[in-house]
């Protein structure tokens, strides 16, 4: 991030419904012009934190300044932010023109400032031929994209981006996400985005925030995630994974030896260092596995059976079990390391690529 | 099959057997009074004998017919817009509020529907008359107000419930003020609702009978109390002409509810 | 709770102490329904209890009294026949409805809807004409030589059935048409598939997937029935009067206020138990 002043600074945000805390002392800096996404499941507390910036939420405790200002006590038409929701919210009753319009209507700007400006909006979104139409006349994509150029063409700096995509089918999902980024590289205008979709996030994102019961797990650039992962909750949410248990053996800094049930030790790294005899829990990407002939003499292995192999086009996908039966998920486009079930495999990798997690209480997702 | 006409079989026949004779009993009666209100005769001989208009100017020269109408449009119009004022309010309240006992406060509101018209009427009745209300303007429109009142209720939460309130945020965050949102948003989008609520509570109104006899005084009464008083003394066909025109007001009422409905069909 | 609570963001935007606050807009219908339904209902109750003087007198003599019972008796035999009549031609017709193109149903529907909005009293003066001593009926029937003699149709209990399933025969046909479109034709083919003869499939499939709309429907008019006025009073005879048409007579010609205040309680208690047990069965969400 600039090392200027964030254009979004939520502050030890706190929002209770009830007796429970949806959002737990959450804060995060946004920069101008970034795309940030709070990535997290239902529930995890990151469309409340939008609706708190939005304004159709006010926190229990915390705050939330825009350009050093809090804005708690502005009301949400007031706060010049841009808006899409999870549903459908256009106008019924109003032409396409007519709800891209209807933000400059309310802020009395003149009839032919207002047509310009439709008119570039509509372009934007490339639904320069639906000017006339009513939203029931769209498709759920173009409504989207109608309900975005109706949130820019007041040429808000912040844009919120409520699941906006959730409702549409795969291929249109790709299709304006792309056309996001493009609006959003554009006009440089800040995005809020809030999304259960890792994929989503990872494309889409220059930040992701991962949210969990309310708290922000970890915020940082997809590679962050993806390589550096906080804690195990983290490295479960983003990417394929799978995790053995272990424990600790010997750490220094970052560097990490475990035994796991059997007997092997394995070394890997950590961002904490580790107490010995903790119990731990190591990652490894599928991706990062190899499989090689039982007999090869390797760096750092594990002896497992072959159970299955699917083709997946692009790679092939092994199911390996472990001494103990434990299921390991391989990915891998060596087509030499076919095999046939029930063979005796080893299964190497490299100790920079085990990620070693105190075996904290958090699901894995 | 069996929900398949082609597929039916000799069943069919049967049922459009039944099907016509039961479109023939429902139009029978509506039929019957049309062709009779321009009959010439006084004792309602069907075929008539010739054919007449004299049964309509009689309602016209008749000081009594005419004030009658007069006074069911009035107060059916007044019902109509306190039922609009009254029920709107309320059905924001049911849809969007989140208080304990809202189902509660919702059966509340349609039960005028639920108890006995003839219930209602005479406990108005009495009340009424503890007032010296009987006979008056605001007797009658509080009367058909609590049966038109459960029409609105329901239109217009039923369309309040079709519409999703993060359009009315989505509005907000465009820069709308509250008000500025349910005026240009919320409420043009329900319109049909509002449209149906007014509808029903003008006909609620209009066509009242139970609460009107009861509320009615010699000197005011609307037009099927009149009706009412008529029809107990003798089977006159100038009945038969007001009732015509009733029908004719009901189909005109259909076509425009048919024209509006498809132009603003989302 | 956490979940249903985040899941949902939109709908909980207040918590439940603000949401008092949204009570307010529904006040004014509120105090209107209070003071105009609730107060005179309740002085209404009131009478019942102390007119001609204190006491359970009018609801012993109404239920104890023979004539008083035969009119709660009448009032149940004629809604249950009225109910039971309507049921029996609405659901084929309803079935059609279900079948037909929709061209022709459109047509069928209008019709429905003429009869239904057009005015109660044109309706049932409609039939008054029609089923007098000298009215078209008796007058077709015997010139095509059925009867001899003109048949008592009127003040009586065929008039009041007439008249009152003539009324009734929308609110059955709408639901019951509703009911059996929404059932999935699948679900007969599988039927036929296994072996079902249609008859086996109507009695067995159809029918009982029918059964909320016939439960709705039949529920409505019985309750509706129990309470009619105008129609039993204008087609019925003094031997088969119905309650209603006896609370009317009490009040407003005999000035016997407190028995009349009695019976429209009697009235009242039938209908709401009568009304509980269909949204028990039926729930609220669906009463329209």
């Amino acid at each position: 991030m600039s090392a200027q002043a964030p254009l979004v600074n939520i502050r030890n945000l706190v929002k209770h419904f009830g007796s429970v805390a949806a959002v737990d002392d959450v804060s995060l800096q946004v920069g101008e012009g970034e795309f940030l996404t709070f990535l997290g499941s239902s529930g995890s507390g990151k469309t409340t934190t939008l609706f708190i910036v939005a304004g159709f939420e006010d926190p229990t405790a915390g705050d939330v300044e825009i350009d050093g200002r809090s804005v708690l006590s502005v009301k949400p038409n007031e706060r010049n932010i841009g808006m899409v929701f999870q549903r459908y919210t256009l106008f019924p009753h109003m032409t396409v023109a007519q709800n891209v319009g209807f933000p400059l209507m309310v802020r009395r700007r003149s009839k032919a400032e207002i047509d310009k400006a439709v008119k570039e909006m509509l372009d934007l979104v490339q639904l320069g031929a639906y000017a006339g139409r009513k939203p029931s006349e769209l498709s759920g994509g173009q409504q989207q994209r109608v309900a975005l150029a109706r949130a820019l063409v007041y040429k808000p700096r912040i844009l919120l981006m409520d699941e906006p995509l959730a409702a549409l089918d795969k291929r249109l999902r790709e299709d304006i996400q792309q056309e996001i980024r493009r609006i959003h590289r554009e006009l440089g205008v800040t995005i809020l985005y809030v999304t259960h979709d890792q994929e989503e996030a990872l494309r889409m994102s220059d930040r992701i925030a991962v949210f969990s019961h309310g708290k922000i797990a970890q915020i940082g650039s997809g590679a962050d995630l993806y390589e550096r992962p906080a804690d195990a909750f983290v490295a479960g949410f983003i990417g394929n994974s799978n995790f053995l248990q272990g424990s600790v053996v010997q750490s220094q800094q970052d560097q990490v030896a475990v035994r796991l049930d059997d007997g092997t030790v394995i070394r890997g790294n950590t961002r904490h260092p580790l107490a010995a005899n903790a119990r731990v829990r190591l990652m490894i990407r599928p991706e990062r596995l190899a499989l090689a002939p039982s007999n090869d003499q390797v760096d750092q292995s594990l002896d497992v059976t072959l159970s299955d192999t699917t083709y997946l086009g692009d790679m092939l996908q092994h199911e390996v079990v472990t001494a103990w039966q434990q299921r390991i998920t391989v990915r891998t486009n060596d087509r030499a390391a076919a095999s046939s079930a029930g063979n005796a495999l080893k299964l190497h990798f490299a100790s920079t690529d085990v990620m070693v997690f105190e075996d904290g209480n958090r699901a894995t997702a | 099959m069996l929900l398949n006409l082609n597929r039916m079989g000799p069943g069919r026949y049967v049922l459009y057997g039944i099907g016509v004779l039961t479109a023939l009993f429902l139009l029978l009666p509506v039929a019957f009074i049309a062709a009779l209100s321009f009959g010439s005769s006084q004792w309602l001989q069907f075929p008539p004998p010739g054919w007449t208009l004299k049964w309509y100017a009689a309602i016209f020269n008749d000081p009594r017919w005419v004030e009658s109408i007069w006074t069911s449009v009035k107060v059916a119009f007044t019902v109509m817009v306190l039922s609009i004022a009254l029920g709107l309010p309320a059905a924001f309240a049911l849809v969007r509020g989140k208080f304990p006992g809202r189902t509660l406060l919702h059966a509340f509101f349609i039960s005028p529907m639920i108890v006995p018209v003839i219930i209602l009427a005479i406990a108005l009745y009495v009340f009424v008359l503890k007032f010296g209300l009987n006979g008056t303007f605001i007797a009658f429109v509080a009367a058909h107000l609590i049966v038109a009142l459960p029409f609105s209720v329901i239109c217009i939460v039923n369309s309040l419930e079709g519409f999703d309130e993060s359009t009315e945020k989505a509005a907000i965050v465009c820069g709308a003020t509250k008000a500025e949102a349910i005026f240009r948003v919320t409420l043009p989008a329900i319109r049909l609702g509002i449209f149906s609520a007014a509808l029903f509570s003008f006909l609620a109104s209009w066509d009242e009978v139970v609460l009107g006899i009861f509320m009615a005084s010699p000197t005011l009464q609307t037009l099927p109390v009149r009706m009412w008083t008529t029809l107990r003394q003798d089977l006159t066909p100038v009945i038969a002409s007001v009732s015509t025109l009733l029908i004719a007001l009901t189909i005109v009422i259909m076509i425009i509810t048919a024209f509006l409905r498809r132009r603003y069909a989302r | 709770m956490f979940e249903a609570i985040s899941n949902n963001p939109y709908r909980n935007l207040r918590a439940p102490r603000v949401g008092l606050r949204r009570l307010r807009p529904a006040l004014p219908a509120l105090i209107f329904l209070f003071v105009f339904m609730v107060v005179p209902l309740s002085s209404l109750l009131l009478l019942s209890v102390t007119k001609p003087e204190t006491g359970l007198g009018n609801y012993i003599s109404l239920l104890g009294d023979a004539t008083y019972a035969r009119v709660l008796l009448n009032t149940f035999i004629i809604a249950a026949l009225v109910t039971l009549v309507t049921l029996v031609i609405a659901y084929p017709v309803a079935w059609l409805l279900a079948i037909l193109p929709s061209r022709v149903s459109q047509i069928f529907f209008a019709i429905i809807l003429l009869s239904m909005w057009t005015n109660l009293l044109a309706r049932t003066y409609g039939w008054m004409v029609l089923l007098q001593r000298t009215g078209v009926i008796n007058r077709a029937l015997m010139g095509v030589g059925l009867i001899d003699q003109p048949l008592p149709l009127i003040n009586n209990l065929a008039g009041v059935t007439i008249g009152m399933t003539y009324i009734m025969l929308p609110y059955v046909i709408l639901p019951l048409h509703a009911t059996i479109s929404g059932i999935d034709p699948a679900i007969m083919q599988a039927a036929a598939i296994t072996g079902a003869k249609p008859r086996q499939i109507f009695w067995h499939v159809m029918l009982p997937l029918s059964l909320p709309g016939i439960g709705a429907g039949c529920m409505m008019v019985f309750v509706m029935a129990l309470g009619y006025y105008v129609t039993p009073a204008l087609l019925g005879g003094t031997s088969n009067m119905m309650l209603a048409e006896m609370i009317a007579q009490q009040v407003q010609s005999l000035l016997n206020w407190g028995l009349g205040s009695a019976a429209a309680f009697i009235l009242l208690a039938v209908t709401l138990v009568f009304y509980a047990i269909y949204v028990r069965a039926i729930g609220l969400g669906r009463v329209r």
